[in-house]
């Protein structure tokens, strides 16, 4: 059981690493699913708004965890 | 007929990723070897390619069943949750904020782990160190499994997704026997980071594809999608990095 207990977590955790990056990314993914499916828009302005999205979330995410650790280690 | 094009990206994310990721096993496996022995190193990762197998063939046929938009979608989802994941790691290791990957102090690591296990256990320390290197191979595995469906499953790229993995496998386990050491000369780092820009383009592909987004180019939107996470994972990683000062005499 332990085994299965320690797959399962490592699967979470391949996909969830950083619960709010997770979060992130998938607001952009409902936000283009609004703008694809909700709105009269070409399904290519959607498209777009999903890799600009994603692009500004790794650069969030990547400068939010530089800062958090520098906070850590500087107190 | 295999239209390059389309089988390349598929391919070279499958090699790539697999390569970091049969690495990582290999040092546990070879930590296993070197504590106790060949046998139970063999027989556990022997047990977890059978049940990585087993994965395969009765999760295989399912993929079938589903519509093809949907799956579009749901690997999409999870390729940029695991791609934009890696890719971030991947930055702040870049920008010195976190420590690089080092398989010779995992191989350290995971040895003084391994022994303090068999010296507490009362059960026999092969069956151990062969759960041990069971694990190892079978989390691997699933990860691989997972990128070889990822990258292959959305165009039926399947077969070449796998053959990018199988190169991976042969190579470190050629390198792997002859070295017959932890494979830290491998730039790890580099290699990630390079998979999550690919995965992460990949992720956006499959996505966009699976809410009925037809990009222009075709696949070659895949190029220009990792040519630009590639250059805000720099970006970030530059902006992170933190300014050496210069101390005047």
């Amino acid at each position: 059981m332990s085994i299965l207990k320690d797959v399962l977590s490592e699967l979470f955790k391949m996909f969830v690493s950083d619960a709010r990056l997770t979060a992130a990314i998938l607001a952009v993914v409902a936000g283009t699913a609004v703008l694809t499916r909700g709105t009269s828009l070409s399904p290519l302005v959607g498209g777009l708004a999903l890799l600009v999205g994603c692009i500004a979330v790794l650069i969030v995410a990547v400068r939010r965890e530089a800062r958090d650790r520098r906070r850590q280690t500087s107190r | 007929m295999l239209e390059w094009s389309k089988a390349a990206p598929a391919i070279g994310a499958a090699f790539l990723a697999s390569l970091v990721e049969v690495v990582e096993a290999f040092t546990i496996v070879l930590v296993v070897a070197t504590l106790r022995g060949w046998k139970p190193a063999v027989l556990g990762t022997g047990a977890a390619l059978a049940t990585l197998a087993a994965v395969v063939v009765i999760l295989g046929p399912l993929l079938d069943q589903v519509p093809l938009h949907l799956l579009q979608l749901v690997i999409g989802v999870l390729l940029l949750l695991f791609g934009i994941g890696w890719l971030r790691k991947a930055s702040l290791r870049a920008g010195g904020i976190l420590p690089l990957h080092d398989e010779d102090a995992i191989f350290a690591k995971e040895s003084a782990e391994l022994s303090a296990d068999i010296q507490r256990q009362k059960t026999s320390q092969d069956w151990i160190a062969g759960i041990a290197a069971y694990k190892a191979v079978l989390l691997e595995g699933l990860e691989v499994i997972f990128i070889v469906i990822a990258v292959g499953a959305g165009r039926g790229m399947l077969w070449p997704a796998s053959l990018g993995a199988l190169a991976a496998c042969a190579l470190v386990l050629v390198i792997g026997a002859i070295a017959h050491r932890p494979l830290s000369k491998v730039p790890e780092n580099t290699l990630k980071f390079g998979v999550g820009v690919m995965l992460s383009a990949f992720g956006v592909f499959w996505t966009g594809e699976g809410l009925g987004v037809e990009w222009p180019g075709q696949d070659l939107a895949l190029f220009v999608f990792a040519g630009l996470f590639l250059i805000a994972g720099l970006m970030s990683a530059r902006m992170v990095r933190r300014p050496v000062l210069e101390v005047t005499p």
